[in-house]
Protein backbone atom coordinates (compact mmCIF):
# COMPACT_ATOMS: atom_id res chain seq x y z
CA UNK A 1 0.00 0.00 0.00
CA UNK A 2 1.17 3.24 -0.82
CA UNK A 3 1.82 6.28 1.84
CA UNK A 4 -0.77 8.53 0.12
CA UNK A 5 -3.23 5.79 0.27
CA UNK A 6 -2.69 5.33 3.86
CA UNK A 7 -3.07 8.95 4.49
CA UNK A 8 -6.17 8.96 2.75
CA UNK A 9 -7.10 6.12 4.67
CA UNK A 10 -6.40 7.49 7.88
CA UNK A 11 -7.82 10.72 7.53
CA UNK A 12 -11.35 9.34 6.08
CA UNK A 13 -11.40 6.75 9.23
CA UNK A 14 -10.71 9.60 12.04
CA UNK A 15 -13.47 12.26 9.81
CA UNK A 16 -15.96 9.75 10.02
CA UNK A 17 -15.32 9.38 13.71
CA UNK A 18 -15.09 13.15 14.22
CA UNK A 19 -18.32 13.81 12.07
CA UNK A 20 -20.16 11.43 14.38
CA UNK A 21 -20.56 14.01 16.80
CA UNK A 22 -22.12 16.12 14.08
CA UNK A 23 -18.84 19.40 14.66
CA UNK A 24 -20.24 22.60 13.07
CA UNK A 25 -16.38 22.60 12.60
CA UNK A 26 -13.60 20.37 11.09
CA UNK A 27 -10.01 21.08 10.53
CA UNK A 28 -7.21 18.35 8.95
CA UNK A 29 -3.84 19.27 8.65
CA UNK A 30 -0.94 17.38 7.34
CA UNK A 31 2.91 18.31 8.64
CA UNK A 32 5.50 16.72 6.41
CA UNK A 33 8.65 16.40 9.18
CA UNK A 34 11.97 14.38 8.78
CA UNK A 35 11.35 10.68 8.60
CA UNK A 36 7.72 10.97 9.03
CA UNK A 37 4.37 12.81 8.90
CA UNK A 38 2.07 14.64 11.65
CA UNK A 39 -1.54 14.63 10.93
CA UNK A 40 -3.65 17.25 13.16
CA UNK A 41 -7.75 16.76 12.85
CA UNK A 42 -9.43 19.70 15.22
CA UNK A 43 -13.27 19.40 15.63
CA UNK A 44 -15.34 21.78 17.80
CA UNK A 45 -16.70 19.07 19.83
CA UNK A 46 -16.03 19.23 23.87
CA UNK A 47 -16.26 15.52 24.57
CA UNK A 48 -15.54 14.26 28.21
CA UNK A 49 -12.13 12.45 29.51
CA UNK A 50 -13.18 9.44 29.37
CA UNK A 51 -14.26 9.62 25.73
CA UNK A 52 -10.44 11.10 24.94
CA UNK A 53 -8.93 8.23 27.12
CA UNK A 54 -10.95 5.78 25.24
CA UNK A 55 -10.02 7.46 21.86
CA UNK A 56 -6.35 7.15 22.58
CA UNK A 57 -6.81 3.89 23.62
CA UNK A 58 -8.16 2.84 20.38
CA UNK A 59 -5.55 5.11 18.58
CA UNK A 60 -2.63 3.08 20.33
CA UNK A 61 -3.48 -0.50 20.31
CA UNK A 62 -1.64 -3.84 21.13
CA UNK A 63 0.32 -4.08 17.56
CA UNK A 64 -0.36 -7.20 16.15
CA UNK A 65 1.47 -7.63 12.82
CA UNK A 66 -0.84 -10.57 11.82
CA UNK A 67 -3.57 -8.28 11.92
CA UNK A 68 -2.30 -4.85 11.01
CA UNK A 69 -1.59 -5.52 7.32
CA UNK A 70 -4.87 -7.62 6.27
CA UNK A 71 -7.31 -6.02 8.51
CA UNK A 72 -5.96 -2.59 8.06
CA UNK A 73 -6.61 -2.72 4.54
CA UNK A 74 -10.31 -1.73 5.64
CA UNK A 75 -9.73 1.20 7.58
CA UNK A 76 -11.34 4.24 5.53
CA UNK A 77 -13.47 2.03 3.41
CA UNK A 78 -16.40 1.08 5.49
CA UNK A 79 -19.69 2.64 5.27
CA UNK A 80 -21.48 0.90 7.66
CA UNK A 81 -21.58 0.86 11.42
CA UNK A 82 -19.21 3.38 13.17
CA UNK A 83 -15.79 4.10 13.17
CA UNK A 84 -13.32 1.86 14.05
CA UNK A 85 -10.07 3.87 14.94
CA UNK A 86 -8.35 0.65 16.16
CA UNK A 87 -7.80 -0.09 12.86
CA UNK A 88 -5.83 2.80 12.10
CA UNK A 89 -3.78 2.50 15.53
CA UNK A 90 -2.20 -0.03 13.70
CA UNK A 91 -1.02 2.12 10.62
CA UNK A 92 0.34 4.79 12.48
CA UNK A 93 3.26 4.76 14.96
CA UNK A 94 1.95 6.85 17.97
CA UNK A 95 -1.33 9.23 18.63
CA UNK A 96 -2.67 11.34 21.09
CA UNK A 97 -5.78 12.73 22.34
CA UNK A 98 -6.07 16.24 23.82
CA UNK A 99 -8.88 18.20 24.62
CA UNK A 100 -8.70 22.33 23.17
CA UNK A 101 -10.82 25.33 24.37
CA UNK A 102 -13.55 24.87 21.43
CA UNK A 103 -13.46 21.12 20.70
CA UNK A 104 -11.16 18.22 20.65
CA UNK A 105 -7.54 17.23 18.67
CA UNK A 106 -6.07 14.55 17.75
CA UNK A 107 -2.35 14.11 16.77
CA UNK A 108 -1.37 11.17 14.87
CA UNK A 109 2.27 10.58 13.79
CA UNK A 110 3.42 8.27 11.03
CA UNK A 111 6.74 7.30 10.32
CA UNK A 112 9.31 5.08 9.73
CA UNK A 113 11.45 3.60 12.70
CA UNK A 114 13.81 6.93 12.51
CA UNK A 115 10.96 8.75 12.77
CA UNK A 116 11.07 10.78 16.04
CA UNK A 117 7.98 13.08 16.77
CA UNK A 118 8.26 16.16 18.51
CA UNK A 119 5.23 14.96 20.82
CA UNK A 120 3.95 16.20 24.38
CA UNK A 121 4.32 12.78 26.21
CA UNK A 122 7.86 12.05 24.53
CA UNK A 123 9.27 10.06 22.20
CA UNK A 124 6.82 7.92 20.96
CA UNK A 125 7.80 4.41 21.39
CA UNK B 1 6.06 7.78 -2.15
CA UNK B 2 6.95 4.89 0.59
CA UNK B 3 5.46 1.44 1.38
CA UNK B 4 3.29 0.37 4.20
CA UNK B 5 6.19 -1.63 5.63
CA UNK B 6 8.37 1.43 6.47
CA UNK B 7 5.41 3.83 7.93
CA UNK B 8 3.89 1.18 10.58
CA UNK B 9 4.89 0.75 13.65
CA UNK B 10 6.71 -2.37 14.97
CA UNK B 11 6.24 -2.19 18.59
CA UNK B 12 6.92 -5.23 20.42
CA UNK B 13 3.23 -6.66 21.81
CA UNK B 14 3.90 -5.84 25.68
CA UNK B 15 3.07 -7.81 28.63
CA UNK B 16 1.23 -10.15 26.49
CA UNK B 17 3.12 -13.67 27.19
CA UNK B 18 1.93 -16.67 24.99
CA UNK B 19 3.62 -19.27 26.09
CA UNK B 20 0.38 -20.64 28.50
CA UNK B 21 -1.66 -20.56 24.99
CA UNK B 22 1.52 -22.02 23.27
CA UNK B 23 1.24 -25.20 26.04
CA UNK B 24 -2.20 -25.48 25.99
CA UNK B 25 -2.49 -25.87 21.76
CA UNK B 26 0.84 -28.08 21.97
CA UNK B 27 -0.63 -30.40 24.49
CA UNK B 28 -4.35 -30.28 22.74
CA UNK B 29 -2.37 -30.96 19.31
CA UNK B 30 -0.43 -33.80 20.81
CA UNK B 31 -3.40 -34.79 23.10
CA UNK B 32 -4.88 -35.81 19.69
CA UNK B 33 -2.45 -37.75 18.39
CA UNK B 34 -2.25 -39.21 21.97
CA UNK B 35 -5.80 -40.53 21.43
CA UNK B 36 -5.27 -41.61 17.66
CA UNK B 37 -2.52 -43.75 18.87
CA UNK B 38 -4.41 -45.85 21.86
CA UNK B 39 -7.65 -46.07 20.12
CA UNK B 40 -6.21 -48.57 17.06
CA UNK B 41 -4.37 -51.40 16.06
CA UNK B 42 -0.56 -49.55 14.58
CA UNK B 43 -0.82 -51.31 11.45
CA UNK B 44 -4.79 -50.26 11.33
CA UNK B 45 -3.40 -46.42 12.41
CA UNK B 46 -0.80 -46.36 9.34
CA UNK B 47 -2.99 -48.03 6.50
CA UNK B 48 -5.79 -45.61 7.53
CA UNK B 49 -3.23 -42.35 7.36
CA UNK B 50 -1.74 -43.38 4.22
CA UNK B 51 -5.31 -43.61 3.17
CA UNK B 52 -6.26 -39.82 4.53
CA UNK B 53 -3.27 -38.69 2.83
CA UNK B 54 -4.01 -40.31 -0.50
CA UNK B 55 -7.96 -39.13 -0.51
CA UNK B 56 -9.13 -35.99 -2.93
CA UNK B 57 -10.58 -34.44 0.30
CA UNK B 58 -13.28 -32.29 -1.41
CA UNK B 59 -16.52 -31.56 0.39
CA UNK B 60 -17.71 -33.71 2.07
CA UNK B 61 -15.03 -36.32 3.06
CA UNK B 62 -15.14 -37.45 6.52
CA UNK B 63 -11.62 -38.81 7.37
CA UNK B 64 -13.14 -40.89 10.16
CA UNK B 65 -14.65 -43.30 7.82
CA UNK B 66 -11.97 -42.77 5.08
CA UNK B 67 -8.79 -43.40 7.44
CA UNK B 68 -11.05 -44.75 10.74
CA UNK B 69 -11.00 -42.48 14.12
CA UNK B 70 -7.70 -43.32 15.00
CA UNK B 71 -5.99 -42.03 11.42
CA UNK B 72 -8.49 -38.85 11.57
CA UNK B 73 -7.27 -37.51 15.14
CA UNK B 74 -3.93 -38.23 14.22
CA UNK B 75 -4.21 -36.20 10.99
CA UNK B 76 -5.54 -33.27 13.20
CA UNK B 77 -2.96 -33.57 16.04
CA UNK B 78 -0.04 -33.59 13.30
CA UNK B 79 -2.06 -30.54 11.61
CA UNK B 80 -2.33 -28.61 15.02
CA UNK B 81 1.41 -29.38 15.50
CA UNK B 82 2.05 -27.57 11.65
CA UNK B 83 0.11 -24.91 12.31
CA UNK B 84 1.93 -23.96 15.16
CA UNK B 85 5.25 -24.21 14.19
CA UNK B 86 4.21 -21.86 11.01
CA UNK B 87 2.81 -19.55 13.90
CA UNK B 88 6.41 -19.67 15.32
CA UNK B 89 8.53 -19.03 12.22
CA UNK B 90 5.99 -16.28 11.51
CA UNK B 91 7.16 -14.84 15.09
CA UNK B 92 3.33 -13.85 15.76
CA UNK B 93 2.28 -14.21 19.05
CA UNK B 94 -0.91 -16.39 20.34
CA UNK B 95 -3.94 -14.57 20.67
CA UNK B 96 -7.30 -14.42 19.45
CA UNK B 97 -7.14 -15.06 15.64
CA UNK B 98 -3.97 -17.71 15.89
CA UNK B 99 -6.26 -19.78 18.36
CA UNK B 100 -9.29 -19.27 16.13
CA UNK B 101 -6.97 -20.50 12.98
CA UNK B 102 -5.31 -23.57 15.01
CA UNK B 103 -8.40 -24.96 16.22
CA UNK B 104 -9.90 -24.22 12.75
CA UNK B 105 -7.42 -26.02 11.12
CA UNK B 106 -7.12 -29.00 13.81
CA UNK B 107 -11.02 -29.20 13.21
CA UNK B 108 -11.21 -29.36 9.16
CA UNK B 109 -8.24 -31.84 9.03
CA UNK B 110 -10.99 -34.58 10.61
CA UNK B 111 -12.54 -34.30 6.93
CA UNK B 112 -10.07 -32.60 4.19
CA UNK B 113 -6.95 -31.24 5.28
CA UNK B 114 -3.20 -32.65 5.23
CA UNK B 115 0.12 -31.79 5.20
CA UNK B 116 0.46 -33.20 2.15
CA UNK B 117 -2.33 -30.34 0.53
CA UNK B 118 -1.39 -27.79 3.42
CA UNK B 119 2.09 -27.39 2.62
CA UNK B 120 2.36 -25.94 -0.89
CA UNK B 121 -0.75 -23.44 0.12
CA UNK B 122 1.08 -21.67 3.05
CA UNK B 123 4.33 -21.92 1.40
CA UNK B 124 2.63 -19.92 -1.92
CA UNK B 125 1.62 -17.15 0.55
CA UNK B 126 5.20 -17.44 1.65
CA UNK B 127 6.10 -16.52 -1.65
CA UNK B 128 2.93 -13.49 -1.79
CA UNK B 129 4.64 -11.92 1.16
CA UNK B 130 7.82 -11.80 -0.30
CA UNK B 131 6.50 -10.44 -3.86
CA UNK B 132 4.56 -7.63 -1.89
CA UNK B 133 7.85 -7.07 -0.14
CA UNK B 134 5.86 -8.21 3.34
CA UNK B 135 6.99 -10.69 5.88
CA UNK B 136 5.27 -13.47 6.20
CA UNK B 137 3.91 -12.25 9.82
CA UNK B 138 1.62 -9.60 7.56
CA UNK B 139 0.08 -12.62 5.97
CA UNK B 140 -0.25 -15.38 8.29
CA UNK B 141 -3.72 -15.45 8.37
CA UNK B 142 -4.29 -15.93 5.22
CA UNK B 143 -1.36 -18.72 4.92
CA UNK B 144 -3.35 -20.77 7.89
CA UNK B 145 -7.15 -19.86 6.91
CA UNK B 146 -5.88 -20.66 2.89
CA UNK B 147 -5.38 -24.65 3.40
CA UNK B 148 -8.89 -24.37 2.94
CA UNK B 149 -7.99 -24.62 -0.81
CA UNK B 150 -5.99 -28.16 0.36
CA UNK B 151 -8.26 -30.49 -1.63
CA UNK B 152 -7.19 -29.02 -4.78
CA UNK B 153 -4.01 -30.25 -4.34
CA UNK B 154 -5.08 -33.22 -3.13
CA UNK B 155 -7.57 -34.08 -5.74
CA UNK B 156 -4.74 -33.39 -8.54
CA UNK B 157 -2.18 -35.35 -6.99
CA UNK B 158 -4.25 -37.99 -7.03
CA UNK B 159 -7.06 -38.07 -10.02
CA UNK B 160 -5.61 -36.11 -12.07
CA UNK B 161 -4.67 -38.85 -14.59
CA UNK B 162 -1.14 -37.66 -14.15
CA UNK B 163 1.73 -40.56 -13.66
CA UNK B 164 2.64 -40.70 -9.68
CA UNK B 165 6.01 -38.07 -9.97
CA UNK B 166 4.30 -35.60 -12.42
CA UNK B 167 1.06 -35.77 -10.41
CA UNK B 168 3.25 -34.64 -7.15
CA UNK B 169 4.53 -31.97 -8.97
CA UNK B 170 1.36 -30.36 -10.37
CA UNK B 171 -0.83 -30.48 -7.35
CA UNK B 172 2.12 -28.93 -5.22
CA UNK B 173 2.30 -26.22 -7.89
CA UNK B 174 -1.21 -25.55 -8.52
CA UNK B 175 -0.78 -24.95 -4.26
CA UNK B 176 2.03 -22.89 -4.71
CA UNK B 177 -0.07 -20.94 -7.29
CA UNK B 178 -3.12 -20.95 -5.35
CA UNK B 179 -1.43 -19.03 -2.31
CA UNK B 180 0.17 -16.47 -4.51
CA UNK B 181 -3.25 -15.53 -5.26
CA UNK B 182 -4.86 -15.92 -1.98
CA UNK B 183 -3.63 -12.42 -0.19
CA UNK B 184 -4.72 -9.70 -2.52
CA UNK B 185 -7.99 -11.14 -3.02
CA UNK B 186 -8.65 -12.09 0.40
CA UNK B 187 -7.97 -8.26 0.94
CA UNK B 188 -10.73 -7.29 -1.50
CA UNK B 189 -13.12 -10.27 -0.35
CA UNK B 190 -13.23 -7.86 3.32
CA UNK B 191 -13.91 -5.07 1.70
CA UNK B 192 -16.87 -6.35 0.60
CA UNK B 193 -18.13 -7.40 3.57
CA UNK B 194 -16.30 -4.95 5.83
CA UNK B 195 -15.61 -7.68 7.97
CA UNK B 196 -19.64 -9.11 8.74
CA UNK B 197 -18.54 -12.80 7.65
CA UNK B 198 -15.80 -14.22 10.54
CA UNK B 199 -14.38 -16.38 7.69
CA UNK B 200 -13.29 -13.88 5.44
CA UNK B 201 -10.24 -16.72 3.65
CA UNK B 202 -13.13 -19.37 3.19
CA UNK B 203 -14.95 -16.35 0.97
CA UNK B 204 -11.57 -15.67 -0.60
CA UNK B 205 -11.49 -19.56 -1.17
CA UNK B 206 -14.79 -19.89 -2.49
CA UNK B 207 -14.21 -17.41 -4.84
CA UNK B 208 -11.60 -18.70 -6.46
CA UNK B 209 -12.53 -22.16 -6.08
CA UNK B 210 -15.00 -21.24 -8.83
CA UNK B 211 -12.16 -20.36 -11.55
CA UNK B 212 -10.20 -23.23 -10.54
CA UNK B 213 -13.59 -25.67 -10.65
CA UNK B 214 -13.72 -24.43 -13.97
CA UNK B 215 -10.24 -25.13 -15.42
CA UNK B 216 -10.60 -28.45 -13.79
CA UNK B 217 -13.61 -29.45 -15.84
CA UNK B 218 -11.82 -27.98 -18.72
CA UNK B 219 -9.54 -30.46 -18.24
CA UNK B 220 -12.38 -32.85 -18.18
CA UNK B 221 -11.77 -33.81 -14.63
CA UNK B 222 -15.14 -35.22 -12.53
CA UNK B 223 -15.83 -32.77 -9.54
CA UNK B 224 -18.75 -33.75 -8.59
CA UNK B 225 -19.38 -33.61 -5.36
CA UNK B 226 -20.20 -36.68 -2.72
CA UNK B 227 -20.99 -37.12 0.78
CA UNK B 228 -18.36 -39.23 2.82
CA UNK B 229 -20.49 -38.92 6.96
CA UNK B 230 -19.90 -41.54 9.58
CA UNK B 231 -23.29 -42.21 10.98
CA UNK B 232 -21.51 -44.47 13.74
CA UNK B 233 -19.25 -42.33 15.30
CA UNK B 234 -17.29 -44.07 18.42
CA UNK B 235 -17.52 -42.64 21.53
CA UNK B 236 -13.84 -41.02 21.91
CA UNK B 237 -15.78 -38.95 19.33
CA UNK B 238 -18.82 -37.91 21.07
CA UNK B 239 -16.62 -36.97 24.27
CA UNK B 240 -13.94 -34.93 22.32
CA UNK B 241 -15.30 -31.40 22.67
CA UNK B 242 -17.01 -31.21 25.59
CA UNK B 243 -13.79 -32.35 27.49
CA UNK B 244 -11.68 -30.16 25.37
CA UNK B 245 -14.46 -27.11 26.28
CA UNK B 246 -14.69 -27.98 29.61
CA UNK B 247 -10.88 -27.81 30.06
CA UNK B 248 -10.63 -24.68 28.82
CA UNK B 249 -13.35 -23.29 31.04
CA UNK B 250 -11.05 -24.48 33.73
CA UNK B 251 -7.86 -22.99 32.81
CA UNK B 252 -10.08 -19.70 32.28
CA UNK B 253 -11.49 -19.66 35.79
CA UNK B 254 -7.63 -20.74 37.14
CA UNK B 255 -6.04 -17.36 35.37
CA UNK B 256 -8.03 -15.02 36.82
CA UNK B 257 -10.24 -13.89 39.55
CA UNK B 258 -14.33 -14.73 39.98
CA UNK B 259 -14.68 -10.99 39.82
CA UNK B 260 -12.41 -9.91 36.59
CA UNK B 261 -14.20 -13.06 34.51
CA UNK B 262 -17.36 -12.21 35.34
CA UNK B 263 -16.94 -8.77 34.27
CA UNK B 264 -14.82 -9.82 31.37
CA UNK B 265 -16.96 -12.56 30.29
CA UNK B 266 -20.01 -9.73 29.90
CA UNK B 267 -17.83 -7.28 28.41
CA UNK B 268 -17.10 -9.95 25.32
CA UNK B 269 -21.04 -10.47 24.81
CA UNK B 270 -21.88 -7.18 24.37
CA UNK B 271 -18.68 -6.88 21.64
CA UNK B 272 -20.65 -6.63 18.13
CA UNK B 273 -17.61 -8.91 16.99
CA UNK B 274 -16.86 -7.48 13.65
CA UNK B 275 -13.36 -8.44 12.42
CA UNK B 276 -11.35 -8.00 13.74
CA UNK B 277 -12.32 -8.22 17.43
CA UNK B 278 -9.65 -10.32 19.57
CA UNK B 279 -11.32 -10.81 22.78
CA UNK B 280 -8.23 -11.69 24.05
CA UNK B 281 -7.23 -7.45 23.88
CA UNK B 282 -10.42 -6.53 24.21
CA UNK B 283 -11.60 -8.13 27.48
CA UNK B 284 -8.99 -11.03 28.19
CA UNK B 285 -7.58 -14.23 27.68
CA UNK B 286 -9.12 -16.27 30.76
CA UNK B 287 -12.62 -14.84 29.74
CA UNK B 288 -11.84 -15.70 26.15
CA UNK B 289 -10.62 -19.63 26.92
CA UNK B 290 -14.23 -19.15 28.80
CA UNK B 291 -16.53 -17.94 26.10
CA UNK B 292 -14.98 -21.04 23.68
CA UNK B 293 -15.35 -23.50 26.26
CA UNK B 294 -19.28 -22.37 26.62
CA UNK B 295 -20.07 -22.03 23.01
CA UNK B 296 -18.32 -25.40 22.59
CA UNK B 297 -20.30 -27.38 25.56
CA UNK B 298 -23.38 -25.81 24.18
CA UNK B 299 -22.24 -26.82 20.72
CA UNK B 300 -22.15 -30.17 22.33
CA UNK B 301 -25.20 -30.37 23.60
CA UNK B 302 -27.15 -29.11 20.03
CA UNK B 303 -25.54 -32.14 18.55
CA UNK B 304 -27.05 -34.64 21.43
CA UNK B 305 -30.22 -33.50 21.82
CA UNK B 306 -31.49 -33.11 18.50
CA UNK B 307 -29.40 -36.56 17.86
CA UNK B 308 -26.60 -35.45 15.33
CA UNK B 309 -23.54 -37.78 14.63
CA UNK B 310 -20.48 -36.84 16.24
CA UNK B 311 -18.35 -37.08 13.14
CA UNK B 312 -15.04 -35.26 11.21
CA UNK B 313 -17.24 -32.78 9.62
CA UNK B 314 -19.23 -31.90 12.92
CA UNK B 315 -16.45 -31.76 15.18
CA UNK B 316 -15.17 -29.62 12.72
CA UNK B 317 -17.27 -27.71 13.29
CA UNK B 318 -17.47 -27.62 16.90
CA UNK B 319 -13.62 -26.73 16.67
CA UNK B 320 -14.54 -24.08 14.94
CA UNK B 321 -16.43 -22.45 17.04
CA UNK B 322 -14.13 -22.83 19.89
CA UNK B 323 -11.33 -21.26 17.93
CA UNK B 324 -13.88 -17.77 16.99
CA UNK B 325 -15.18 -18.01 20.35
CA UNK B 326 -12.06 -15.83 20.72
CA UNK B 327 -12.38 -13.85 17.36
CA UNK B 328 -15.62 -12.60 17.05
CA UNK B 329 -17.94 -15.09 18.23
CA UNK B 330 -20.27 -15.34 21.57
CA UNK B 331 -23.79 -15.84 23.05
CA UNK B 332 -24.68 -12.97 22.15
CA UNK B 333 -24.40 -12.51 18.93
CA UNK B 334 -24.67 -16.19 17.27
CA UNK B 335 -27.92 -16.89 18.98
CA UNK B 336 -30.00 -14.96 16.39
CA UNK B 337 -28.16 -16.59 13.38
CA UNK B 338 -28.57 -20.20 14.85
CA UNK B 339 -32.29 -19.72 15.18
CA UNK B 340 -32.50 -18.46 11.80
CA UNK B 341 -30.67 -21.64 10.53
CA UNK B 342 -32.90 -23.69 12.17
CA UNK B 343 -36.38 -22.09 11.95
CA UNK B 344 -35.10 -22.41 7.60
CA UNK B 345 -34.36 -25.82 8.13
CA UNK B 346 -37.67 -26.36 9.51
CA UNK B 347 -39.52 -25.10 7.16
CA UNK B 348 -38.26 -26.26 4.46
CA UNK B 349 -38.90 -29.82 5.95
CA UNK B 350 -34.92 -30.59 5.92
CA UNK B 351 -33.78 -32.73 8.86
CA UNK B 352 -32.04 -31.14 11.54
CA UNK B 353 -29.74 -33.88 11.73
CA UNK B 354 -28.71 -33.94 8.06
CA UNK B 355 -25.07 -33.05 6.93
CA UNK B 356 -26.03 -29.55 5.76
CA UNK B 357 -28.36 -27.70 8.25
CA UNK B 358 -26.15 -29.54 11.12
CA UNK B 359 -22.98 -27.72 9.49
CA UNK B 360 -24.53 -24.61 8.58
CA UNK B 361 -26.15 -24.32 11.97
CA UNK B 362 -22.21 -24.56 13.44
CA UNK B 363 -20.38 -22.86 10.77
CA UNK B 364 -22.96 -20.48 10.13
CA UNK B 365 -21.93 -18.62 13.49
CA UNK B 366 -19.25 -16.60 10.86
CA UNK B 367 -22.06 -14.62 10.30
CA UNK B 368 -22.43 -13.40 14.45
CA UNK B 369 -21.06 -9.89 13.15
CA UNK B 370 -24.23 -9.33 11.51
CA UNK B 371 -26.43 -10.10 15.01
CA UNK B 372 -23.78 -8.45 17.12
CA UNK B 373 -24.20 -5.11 15.41
CA UNK B 374 -26.95 -5.10 12.97
CA UNK B 375 -29.16 -6.49 15.19
CA UNK B 376 -31.74 -9.60 16.32
CA UNK B 377 -33.85 -9.71 12.96
CA UNK B 378 -30.56 -9.20 10.54
CA UNK B 379 -29.19 -11.81 12.39
CA UNK B 380 -31.71 -14.19 11.59
CA UNK B 381 -32.38 -13.30 8.40
CA UNK B 382 -28.87 -14.05 7.45
CA UNK B 383 -28.56 -17.49 9.37
CA UNK B 384 -32.52 -18.23 7.13
CA UNK B 385 -30.41 -16.85 4.07
CA UNK B 386 -27.61 -18.72 4.68
CA UNK B 387 -29.28 -22.15 5.21
CA UNK B 388 -30.76 -21.74 1.73
CA UNK B 389 -27.21 -20.69 0.00
CA UNK B 390 -24.88 -23.44 1.66
CA UNK B 391 -26.76 -25.87 0.24
CA UNK B 392 -26.11 -24.93 -3.43
CA UNK B 393 -22.57 -23.38 -3.29
CA UNK B 394 -20.39 -26.90 -2.45
CA UNK B 395 -21.34 -27.78 -6.33
CA UNK B 396 -20.08 -24.39 -7.29
CA UNK B 397 -16.64 -24.96 -6.80
CA UNK B 398 -16.86 -28.76 -6.86
CA UNK B 399 -16.41 -28.95 -2.93
CA UNK B 400 -12.87 -27.50 -3.18
CA UNK B 401 -13.10 -24.62 -0.76
CA UNK B 402 -13.64 -26.32 2.66
CA UNK B 403 -15.27 -23.62 4.07
CA UNK B 404 -17.89 -23.62 2.12
CA UNK B 405 -20.08 -21.78 4.52
CA UNK B 406 -17.36 -19.17 4.95
CA UNK B 407 -17.99 -18.56 0.94
CA UNK B 408 -21.91 -18.59 1.59
CA UNK B 409 -21.19 -16.50 4.58
CA UNK B 410 -19.51 -14.29 2.74
CA UNK B 411 -22.19 -13.97 0.15
CA UNK B 412 -24.95 -13.69 2.46
CA UNK B 413 -22.59 -10.92 4.63
CA UNK B 414 -22.50 -8.58 1.37
CA UNK B 415 -26.11 -8.88 0.74
CA UNK B 416 -26.85 -7.97 4.05
CA UNK B 417 -23.99 -4.81 4.21
CA UNK B 418 -25.61 -3.83 0.65
CA UNK B 419 -28.80 -3.61 2.08
CA UNK B 420 -28.13 -2.22 5.54
CA UNK B 421 -26.22 0.64 3.63
CA UNK B 422 -28.76 1.77 0.83
CA UNK B 423 -31.51 2.16 4.45
CA UNK B 424 -28.77 3.67 6.52
CA UNK B 425 -27.91 5.94 3.85
CA UNK B 426 -31.29 6.53 1.96
CA UNK B 427 -33.07 7.36 6.21
CA UNK B 428 -30.07 10.23 6.60
CA UNK B 429 -29.92 11.93 3.72
CA UNK B 430 -33.96 12.88 4.33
Amino acid sequence: MKHKEIITQLMSEVSKYMLESEPSRLVISLHQETDGLHLVVLDNILRDAEELQRVEKYLNPVYRPELAEYYGSMAGTDVLGTSRLGLIGWQIKHAEVSRTEEGTKIDMFIGSEKFEPNTKKGRAD
Amino acid sequence: MCDTAKYQQEVPVPNKNDTPLMVLLLFISLGLMLAGFFSTSPAHLFEGFINIQKHHGRLLSDFTVIGGTGAALVNAGLMGLFSLLVIKLAKVSISGPTFAAVFTIIGFSLFGKTILNAVPIVFGVFISAKIARKELKSYLLIALFGTALGPLVSFIMAHSGLPGPFALVAGSLAGIVTGILLPPIAMAMLRLHEGFSLYNVGFACGFLGLFLASILVAFQLDISTAIIWNTVPSPLLMLLVPVISLMLILIGISMDTIKNNVNNFLKIQKLPGRLPTNFMDNASTAASLINAGVLGLLGSLYLWLIGADFNGPTLGGLFTVIGFATFGKHLRNTWPVVAGVITATLLFGKSLTAPVPVLALLFGTTLAPIGGEMGIIPGFIAGFLHLLLVDRTASWHGGLDLYNNGFSGGLVATLMLALSEWIKSNRETK
